[in-house]
């Protein structure tokens, strides 16, 4: 083996997906996800003890069927990775305990690896490009941040992030004012394109010059949302389509104009999208209209690579391997609030 | 001859054992309540320096709080698999067990919530399936409690014994489920009108036959006073009711029957929890209820509130029919 074809095998159990990813080198071999959302849905939102209970019982089976996807044998893994933080700490431990026990058993070594990080190294998946410096925008229902990408597997800084909901609980949220369901995202972002982004003029959370002086590259949804409510309130006939269209243009127009403007400023040429809010087809739309007018190359990895699954953290693992990085103590302490300071544990 | 790694993490100790040919040749754990995680791994690599060779895992399957159970568990269904070798699952409670002899015991760990999970045994045999309520309800019953409250801990090296001897699971004993667990869906609660007398009749007759309430009890008991009846419908439909009694600061269920095809949904779960609700606004220092002994749908519901047998009366329900009297303290 080279280090730079290790096959790594990646688990991520941060919130309520159950998934595990294979790669060998940059090249994806497998990616199985076991969602617990349909039980979730039925709540509007994530509940902790059944996404963990959800983990325990959809493992065994994930991994088994990732290996079978990759047609390798747990024998043939060279290094396990696994998402040790941020997410929700009961769901965190299924999934480093399970890869602990692999990596014991196997007498191979383990990274601990942080989501965020993760959701950005997928990009590496694939293909050759040079992956840093980029400036990266992770906007997912957990997270909202605007990333300094100097090198993706021991420095990484967070320019801005949201002081409030994360753009994608704001999806959800406003979903469920509307009736759409969750998760929110795909309903909105479907709801959305039969009505018009101009019809209502939402506020931009954080835009106003004196925000930018403490809040540059932050974001603020909890405004927009208390927005729409009043909106919905006074206007009995308001045309849903309407509303999703204007709110979902609020959300990706502020999102775009901190992270292009970072992106300027800083000084780097490259943006990279990821997180599960980068499967909605209008912030895919309006960001490769503004990166092009700006002279930035914009990268989004492939649609079913943006939420959370496991070939993500293989592939951050595996970016760790080739760098030859030691790999995470016995033991690392799995994070719920972990910061992007150490891309590895 | 077998090398077992041994694990339990269902109490706020992690404890690592490997059982050679029969000898225990490491025994270490680590306490710590939140530190199951990191204390795991660790342990059990040291266990691997001591023996490499591993040909089966047994874990402890709680109950126990759940965050830490489940670092357990996960970690032996991942090692078991990788390895390719045979996993077990053991209560937990029996290993605390297996360190006594008296005649008549108890062995109650933290549940959270100022409840206890626990068992009873006789004779060294566990009675019942773990269960869950107040530690109140235990000292009640005035036999030897042990368990963590007095530094009792699942000792893993008595797992081979129990795995060979006692029920094995393959799954965690949650006992309780999880806190959001949805109400059945399509299934409207309201209260109970005379217009649903005739249904509820009807779904008596069935479940009870000759033993159930005639239409005239049906009218009394829904007339009097100081009581409290609720209905469930689906689909237009009266599928279950429930009525409770204020019997001077005591509330006594009066019935809780669901419709045959609409039980095992959480209908009678939801029910409970209302004459429950009720009963505390009514102030009540406790609430009883009878079951027939056999009727394996509703103790366990039951018991999942916390109500505890008190006494037994015989010929309750007809000659022969015993009823279990069970007691939940409000206070």
């Amino acid at each position: 083996m080279k280090n730079s074809d290790a096959l790594v095998l990646g688990i991520e159990t941060s919130c309520d997906e159950t998934a595990v990813g294979i790669v060998s080198g940059r090249k994806l071999l497998a990616n199985v996800i076991s969602s617990s959302v349909d039980e979730h849905a039925r709540f509007g939102g994530v509940v902790p003890e059944i996404a963990s209970r959800a983990h325990l019982e959809a493992m065994p089976n994930v991994i088994k069927q990732a290996l079978s996807d990759a047609r390798v044998s747990i024998n043939d893994i060279d290094a396990f990775a696994v998402t040790a933080g941020p997410g929700l700490i009961g769901a965190l431990l299924v999934g480093t305990s399970s890869a602990s026990g692999l990596a014991l058993a196997m007498d191979k070594p383990l990274y601990g690896v942080n989501h965020l990080s993760a959701h950005i190294a997928v990009d590496s998946l694939n293909s050759d490009h040079r992956l840093d410096p980029a400036i990266a925008l992770l906007v997912s229902g957990g997270h909202s941040s605007i990333l300094q990408v100097n090198d993706l597997t021991s420095d990484v800084i967070t320019l801005g992030s949201t002081i409030d909901d994360a753009a994608g609980e704001a999806f959800d949220k406003i979903a469920r004012i509307l009736e759409l369901g969750f998760p929110g995202g795909p309903a909105i972002d479907l709801d959305a394109k039969s009505g018009n982004p101009k019809a209502i003029d939402f506020p931009r959370g954080l835009t106003l010059a004196r925000d930018l002086v403490e809040h540059k590259y932050d974001f603020s949804f909890s405004g927009l949302k208390t927005a729409v409510s009043r909106y919905l309130a006074k206007t009995p006939e308001y045309i849903r389509a309407d509303v999703s269209a204007s709110f979902q243009e609020a959300v990706v127009d502020v999102l775009l104009a901190k992270a292009i403007g970072a992106a300027k400023e800083v000084g780097i040429d490259t943006l990279i999208i990821a997180g599960g809010v980068a499967a909605n087809s209008r912030l895919r739309a309006l960001a490769q209209e503004r990166a092009d007018k700006a002279g930035i190359q914009l990268r989004i990895p492939p649609m079913n690579l943006c939420t959370d699954n496991g070939a993500m953290v293989a592939a951050i693992g595996s970016l760790a391997v080739a760098k030859g990085l030691r790999p995470s103590e016995l033991g690392f302490e799995a994070n719920s609030s972990s910061g992007i300071a150490n891309p590895i544990f | 001859m077998s090398t077992y790694l041994l694990l339990d993490t269902s109490t706020s100790r992690t404890s690592v054992v490997v059982v050679k040919n029969g000898e225990v040749v490491f025994n270490e754990h680590h306490d710590g309540a939140l530190s199951h995680g990191e204390t795991l791994p660790k342990l059990v690599a040291a266990a691997l320096k001591v023996s490499p060779q591993i040909d089966e895992v047994i874990v402890g399957m709680g109950p126990g709080p759940f965050t830490g159970l489940r670092v357990g568990i996960s970690f032996a269904q991942s090692f078991a698999f990788a390895r390719d070798i045979k996993l077990q699952g053991v209560c937990s409670l029996d290993a605390i067990a297996s360190q006594f002899s008296d005649k008549d015991f108890v062995v109650a760990v933290d549940a959270r919530r100022k409840e206890v999970f626990y068992a009873r045994y006789i004779e060294g045999v566990r009675i019942s399936e773990p269960n869950v309520c107040q530690p109140s309800q235990l000292n009640a019953l005035q036999i030897p409690i042990y368990g963590e409250a007095l530094n009792h801990f699942p000792d893993p090296s008595s797992f081979v014994d129990i795995a060979n001897s006692n029920k094995t699971y393959s799954a965690p004993i949650y006992v309780r489920r999880p806190d959001a667990y949805p109400a059945p869906v399509g299934v409207k609660f309201r209260p109970l009108t005379q217009l649903d007398l005739v249904p509820a009749f009807a779904i008596e007759k069935a479940a009870y036959g000759k033993d159930g309430w005639s239409m005239a009890q049906l009218k009394e008991e829904y007339a009097g006073g100081d009581r409290m009846y609720i209905a469930a419908e689906f689909g237009g439909e009266l599928i279950s009711y429930a009525g409770v009694f204020n019997l001077a600061g005591v509330a006594d269920v009066l019935t809780l029957t669901v419709a045959e095809g609409h039980r095992r949904k959480g209908i009678g779960r939801e029910l409970l929890r209302r004459l429950i609700d009720w009963s505390r606004t009514q102030k009540c220092e406790a609430i009883m209820l009878e079951v027939r002994v056999g009727n394996e749908e509703a103790i366990p519901l039951y018991t999942s509130f916390g109500f505890i047998e008190i006494s037994r009366r015989k010929d309750y329900y007809g000659p022969g029919k015993t009823a279990i009297v069970m007691r939940k303290e409000l206070k």
